[in-house]
């Protein structure tokens, strides 16, 4: 199957061929809903440890987490360096200028952390192993129109090569003496005309060629479309989509109760 | 750096495109000299635009070495050898962005820190140059695509680099915009004493302008020479999967009729075969007498 531009990695995994697209779609709201549910940083490191094993019984590549982990990280150390100043309970573990952190509001900044990455790399998980066609279909089946639905995975698709476009831009601008690593942030801004220009002017060209095209295919002459792709949701979906239920239900009764959580009054 | 040295110096480098499978150079050695017009030619993925993208520093070698008038190429940004190597890339429309042709062809020499007066001068000769003088305040983007490849020389022209190096310049263009571009290559080459590196498939072009061909194949140089030589090498042709000029081939297959197989253009094969009629007839007139 094409790939195309995008993150998706075609493997004979069972995730990949077993799964309809619109049960990984369940999956991942599922683990947004649970990431949602608990503020405990055990309970989501352990949703997130949970969320690669997936990733890596999909045998994805262990180095395509990567990005997903930095970002995870970043979220991390943001979450630890704001939370502190709104959650005061617990022991004090340092003092900073008259700024008290405590056991629980660093926890709940890294429980914050870890919920922004567990959703991202849950979403990067989803699209790794979804194609972006069985991804669109799996919407329109869902309901989306189908031209929403085209423009979605024509977007998807667009990303990378947009972004190789900027990388040919800036050394085309490169070799015209163009330097956009010195000078303060406001210059450097003011210099980036010089590839934010060519990139529109690239982009609409694009789009335009592309319209072109699928007119002269035909794009938009019946409302519905035959698919070359063939989905359907089997035994094992069921299965899963009902596991997903449970932990959704499972997860609300939980916070309910009040278990998984560091900080009551906070989401 | 003294007259007799190099403009450009290519030893043994080696380059591999992150994550790709096969190195896109292998083990190259290139040598320019001031004032040389040449082509790079081969398939596609041969190493040609990565070759030249090690001229002025937009890639560096993994092994081997690049020096540009005698400097490494390791040791200066690209926005300084950008003064000496001028790139053209092949897309226009991947580097135009201002509101004027002048404003466009100004970017360059002002970006290299020039003075007004000069980047005014430059920009005047460079429009002039290319045939858009008329058109200098004029919106870019409403140029045809032969124009705005011309711009696009121009803005390199405008910057007074020694070495020129022109990505496909003759994609998309018709026969009246292949001959303006080559003939505006050669005239810069000629009477300015510039070096030009052509990247190129038009096999036609080449033989019909460029003087030295590099012939490229799956990142290493198989035949480099003055083009008469390289376009004949039909060894190195073949590992390349290049075809030479249909009138060279036309020429091989005569070549037992005593027909120079070397020729390059259709006047240089009419008049190969005029040259033989004549020889055969003076012969048939000397056995009749």
């Amino acid at each position: 199957m094409p790939v195309g531009y995008s993150i998706y990695q075609d493997r004979p995994s069972p995730v990949h061929t077993r799964l309809d697209p619109r049960t990984k779609l369940a999956c991942m709201v599922t683990v947004f809903a649970l990431a949602l549910a608990f503020n405990h940083p055990l309970v989501l490191g352990a949703l997130m440890a949970a969320v690669l094993v997936v990733g890596i019984w999909s045998q994805l590549a262990i180095r395509s987490f990567a990005p997903f982990l930095a970002s995870a990280a970043w979220f991390i150390v943001l979450g630890i360096l704001i939370w502190p100043f709104y959650i005061q309970q617990g022991a004090t573990v340092l003092h900073v200028g008259g700024v008290r952190f405590t056991s629980s509001g660093v926890l709940f900044g890294l429980a914050m952390g870890l919920r922004v990455g567990l959703m991202v790399t849950a979403a990067g998980v989803w699209m790794m192993t979804t194609s972006p066609q069985k991804m669109t279909l799996g919407l329109m089946r869902m309901g989306l129109p189908y031209k929403a639905g085209m423009a979605m995975s024509t977007a998807i698709r667009f990303v990378p090569l947009i972004n190789g476009e900027r990388l040919t831009i800036m050394e085309a601008q490169r070799a015209r003496g163009l330097d956009l690593t010195r000078g303060n942030p406001l210059s450097r801004a003011v210099r980036y005309v010089a590839v934010i220009g060519p990139m529109l002017v690239r982009a609409l060209d694009i789009a335009q060629a592309l319209a072109i095209a699928m007119d002269a295919r035909a794009f938009g002459v019946r409302n519905a479309r035959t698919s070359i792709i063939e989905i359907g949701i089997g035994p094992v979906d069921r299965l899963v989509l009902a596991g997903c239920a449970v932990a959704v239900a499972v997860a609300l009764a939980l916070r309910f109760l009040g278990i998984g959580l560091i900080a009551r009054n906070y989401l | 750096m003294s007259a007799g040295d190099p403009l450009i110096e290519v030893e043994a480098v080696s380059y591999a495109y992150p994550e790709a499978a096969e190195p896109a150079l292998r083990d190259v050695s290139l040598r320019v000299m001031p004032g040389e017009f040449l082509a790079l030619v081969g398939q596609n993925g041969a190493g040609k635009t990565t070759l030249a993208k090690h001229f002025n520093g937009l890639i560096l070698p993994a092994r081997g070495s690049v020096r540009v008038a005698g400097q490494d190429t390791r040791a200066v940004a690209t926005r300084r050898l950008a003064g000496i190597v001028g790139y053209c890339y092949q897309n226009p429309d991947h580097q135009i962005f201002s509101r004027t042709l002048r404003r466009e062809v100004a970017f360059g020499p002002t970006n290299l820190g020039l003075p007004a007066d000069q980047v005014a001068r430059n920009v005047e000769e460079a429009l002039r140059l290319v045939g858009l003088l008329e058109k200098a305040d004029d919106y870019p983007f409403l140029l045809g695509r032969g124009e705005r490849q011309r711009l696009a020389v121009a803005s390199i022209l405008a910057m007074g680099s020694r070495i020129l190096v022109v990505d496909e310049p003759t994609t998309g263009l018709d026969l009246q915009g292949v001959r303006g571009i080559m003939t505006l290559l050669e005239r810069w080459n000629r009477e300015l004493g510039r070096t030009i590196v052509v990247i190129t498939h038009d096999i036609n072009v080449v033989a019909q302008y460029v003087p030295r061909t590099v012939v490229m194949a799956e990142g290493r140089v198989v035949a480099d020479g003055p083009t008469r030589q390289a376009l004949t090498d039909w060894a190195a042709l073949e590992m390349a999967d290049v075809k030479p000029p249909q009138v060279t081939r036309v020429a091989r297959r005569l070549a037992r009729y005593g027909i120079p197989p070397d020729v390059m253009t259709v006047d240089e094969l009419a008049a190969a075969i005029r040259a033989r009629l004549q020889s055969v007839s003076v012969s048939a007139r000397r056995e009749e007498a």
